[in-house]
């Protein structure tokens, strides 16, 4: 820090505003809008719901786990509770039966909240047309991202993560009632397939799946041996039983 | 007395022989009607005033009561001299002793739909029975709580009659209530009388705790309702279908092809296996021969899957009898197993890649050095998980002696798969009654004694040794040839000769858009699944779709049997339990 001594004098000040705002630039103070910081913060630190329908729940439990680890982009532990999360991914088939429970799991949720829709079945019904199943949830939800697949593959999910955090932070809630108004500041969204449309487009070459290294992910994580921890199991007298 | 004969004559590999099938009959007395089926599973039509009679008689010979449904017989066109019904009620029995089957079969009037509960006889037939009258409207009179299981407590009708819309979109548009909340909130609430429990004994008061249908420890929707003493479980009441997909009802307005998709999601861990039976019953209806590379990639991609289920099951026991780490290692191994599955596949968690006739595509190449990989890389991380959670002392000491049940209780109770070979029941499908090739193949069933939750985690864990060991075979032996059956009903035809001759053409377009037509007959294919013994039980009418597609899920009856094995146990061991009976809840509710 910079300092000298100056005689004190009434009426005149210290130093020039723009030295004092430098030097606290310097200190690394940041000045924004509360509602910019505060949405930053929600964006980067949700929390979700234990929570799961379905065949989608195992492909979300893939993405938290291992290899994936969701919690990399800011979503944290997942809560078992929903008064300790904010954020509820629909991941499964929405049944009749089930429709009031999911609700009632929705309005105990901490406000502000984000509903994710995972999966066909979430986002329309998907395949299952059928007596016992609600067409979407966002039939009786507010949905803010739909992840398609059936089930949607890890990636995808992150993905929907990562679009929901840009989300949060172009869409700021409110805090309370007390502070401000009600209600949320919308904002169009731009839909992804229209996004992508250009870039997908000029793909032309489209070749039959003859080889394994065709696959995205199959043969360099195949490649990557890890070294077993298990060493004695290897020559055949590590098994027990 | 009448018997009916579909083609073609009953070479019966489960069914009774000829002779002992005569010995029956003379015992049941003439007013019992045969009819023979191309699984060659005998059908006994038996009037409903001697069903209690017969059933007890059988039950000596037959122990396990494998399915009970029903199918409305109204609008079914080709029915070939069966005894007049509106509705079927069948039992199917198997006596493991002999390794055969019988399937009991009633006839019900559309007015008098109504017969005697088989709850006295056979403590499992409760739920099936509740199933048979939640789906069908069909009264069983004598049943202690005749309530619906599938759907909700307030539904109007019975989804598998015929007249029942199938289609979400046919019925109005659901909508969201206060009062259906407080409603179906009401109807959720548990009533210890309903369910011929005191609210109190004499020194205490008990309290209901209702777990479910979300928590984390219950694996899905599934709801326990529990009556407790302190901490002590006094009795439960499991309470199932909120993930009742009416995947019976949409075999009946999908194309036999068109239906796989939906098989894979009914066991969602067991991926293509789900599809193995399903596609096994409409070969055999449509009489096609599976080529022996179809076949071994079929059994490959299979093991491939139980281990995926297996490895899972191992993760989430382990985590909910209190160990984190497990999980993170197997779910790591599940993404390699999935990479090979992708590179074969294209699909991860729902390929859906059988076909009828065959499977999807040829083997990739390089399939084999990755499946090669992995076969080598596998077991010594099976024996490091095994050090790592199986030897655990403390999961030991949550585990052994807690959920016990014998191999007579588990024929009961229609407990199928690992969790019936753990009690040492020598019982494996693809040893006993090998189907779809297993019997070229060289592996061991792996027993335990005490029926423990230890115990099936153990045999769990020695299963993916032994699929390990099956995928090795099928590495070293893929026999050449073509990987889908040269039939006109096969599903696609091959595509290759469809621009060069007209007849082709139609014929693969007719299959791809109406679908095959499978004669009239009825089949029923069963196989060891990842959680037991899965078996579809197909009708046609001689139509491009199924009359009736009958799903019988090993959970189902695993979920039944909770009360017994879980009375004076703290509610800690009730959550052990849960997780060793490895279940997902598509598999209990369809």
């Amino acid at each position: 820090m910079e300092w000298r001594l100056v005689k004190a004098e009434v009426d005149q000040p210290m130093e020039s505003a723009e030295a004092i705002y430098q030097e606290q630039v310097a200190k690394g103070f940041l000045t924004a809008k509360l509602d910019d910081l505060v949405a930053w913060g929600r964006a980067h630190s949700l929390w979700p719901f234990n929570f799961g329908l379905s065949c989608c729940y195992v492909e979300m439990a893939t993405a938290l786990t291992s290899r994936h680890d969701m919690s990399r982009f800011g979503a944290e532990v997942i809560r078992a509770t929903p008064r300790q999360a904010d954020l509820i991914v629909i991941a499964g088939t929405v049944f009749r039966k089930m429709a009031p429970v999911v609700q009632h799991l929705y309005d105990q949720l901490l406000e502000p909240k984000w509903v994710i829709s995972m999966g066909s079945c979430a986002n329309s019904g998907g395949m299952f047309d059928i007596y016992s199943v609600v067409q979407g949830v966002d039939k009786f939800l507010p949905v803010d991202v739909y992840v398609p697949g059936c089930p949607p593959r890890p990636e995808a999910l992150m993905q929907g993560l990562t679009l929901l955090q840009e989300a949060v932070k172009a869409r700021p809630r409110p805090y309370s009632w007390i502070v401000g108004e009600d209600g949320e500041v919308s904002k169009y969204q731009p839909s992804q397939r229209d996004a992508r449309t250009p870039a997908r487009m000029r793909v032309t070459d489209l070749e039959e799946p003859a080889h394994v290294g065709d696959a995205p992910l199959s043969k360099e994580l195949l490649r990557q041996k890890s070294p077993s921890p298990a060493t004695p199991g290897r020559d055949g007298t590590g098994r027990r039983r | 007395m009448a018997e009916v004969v579909e083609q073609p004559a009953p070479e019966t590999a489960a069914g009774e022989t000829g002779s002992e099938l005569e010995a029956l009959r003379q015992r049941l007395g003439p007013d019992i009607q045969i009819q023979h089926t191309v699984d060659g599973i005998p059908n006994l039509w038996v009037p409903r005033s001697r069903l209690l009679e017969v059933m007890g008689g059988l039950k000596k010979d037959y122990p396990l009561l494998f399915d009970l449904s029903a199918v409305d017989e109204r609008v079914r066109s080709n029915r070939n001299g069966l005894p007049d019904a509106d509705f079927t009620v069948f039992y199917h029995l198997i006596s493991l002793e002999k390794n055969s089957d019988l399937r009991i079969k009633v006839a019900l009037a559309d007015s008098d739909s109504s017969l005697p509960s088989l709850t006295s006889v056979w403590p499992a037939a409760n739920w099936y029975e509740r199933e048979a009258y939640d789906m069908f409207g069909v009264n069983f009179e004598g049943h202690p709580n005749l309530y619906r299981i599938l759907t909700p407590a307030l539904w109007e009708g019975h989804p598998l009659r015929k007249e029942h819309p199938a289609r979400a979109t046919e019925m109005d548009p659901f909508r969201m209530t206060d009062e259906l909340l407080d409603a179906q909130q009401e109807s959720l609430r548990f009533k210890p009388e309903e369910w011929g429990m005191s609210r109190g004994a004499k020194h205490t008061d008990f309290m209901f705790l209702n777990l479910g249908p979300n928590h984390p420890s219950v694996h899905g929707v599934f709801r326990i309702a529990l009556q407790l003493d302190g901490e002590v479980v006094v009795d439960a009441v499991p309470d199932i279908g909120y993930h009742h997909r009416g995947a019976e009802k949409m075999g009946e307005r999908q194309s036999w092809h068109t239906y796989i998709p939906y098989t894979d999601r009914v066991d969602y861990l067991g991926g293509v296996m789900n599809n193995l039976p399903y596609v096994m019953a409409v070969e055999k209806m449509a009489g096609i021969e599976v080529p022996d590379r179809a076949k071994v990639i079929r059994i490959m991609m299979s093991e491939f899957f139980r281990i995926a289920s297996h490895l899972l099951f191992f993760g989430t026991f382990a985590q909910d009898v209190g160990q984190m780490s497990p999980v993170f290692y197997m779910f790591a191994d599940r993404e390699r197993l999935f990479s090979i599955v992708e590179a074969i596949t294209g699909g991860r968690m729902h390929p859906s890649w059988f076909r009828i006739g065959g499977v999807g595509q040829d083997l990739p190449e390089g399939w084999d050095t990755m499946v090669r990989d992995f076969v080598d890389y596998m077991p010594a991380r099976v024996d490091h998980y095994d050090k790592m959670a199986t030897q655990n002392g403390i999961l030991k000491r949550r585990t052994i002696g807690v959920g016990q049940y014998d191999s007579a209780e588990a024929v009961e109770w229609g407990i199928t798969g690992p969790g019936m070979r753990a009690t040492g029941l020598d019982w494996d499908l693809r040893k006993k009654r090998p189907y779809g090739g297993y019997d070229q193949f060289d592996f061991e069933v792996p027993l335990a004694a005490n029926g423990d939750c230890y115990d099936r985690c153990v045999v769990r864990v020695e299963e993916i040794r032994q699929s390990l060991r099956i995928i090795r075979q099928c590495l070293d032996n893929m026999p050449a040839g073509p990987y889908k059956a040269d039939h006109p009903q096969a599903t696609p035809p091959p595509k290759e000769r469809t621009m060069q001759d007209i007849e082709t053409l139609i014929q693969h377009f007719l299959n791809v858009s109406w679908g095959p037509v499978i004669p009239p007959s009825e089949c029923s294919t069963m196989i060891e699944a990842t959680k037991g013994w899965n078996s579809y039980y197909l009708t046609s009418d001689g139509g491009t779709m199924s009359y009736r597609t009958r799903i019988r899920t090993p959970s189902f009856p695993h979920l039944q049997m909770i009360p017994l094995i879980s009375r004076g146990f703290m509610i800690a061991d009730l959550i052990a339990i849960i997780a060793s009976i490895d279940f997902v809840m598509a598999d209990v509710d369809r």
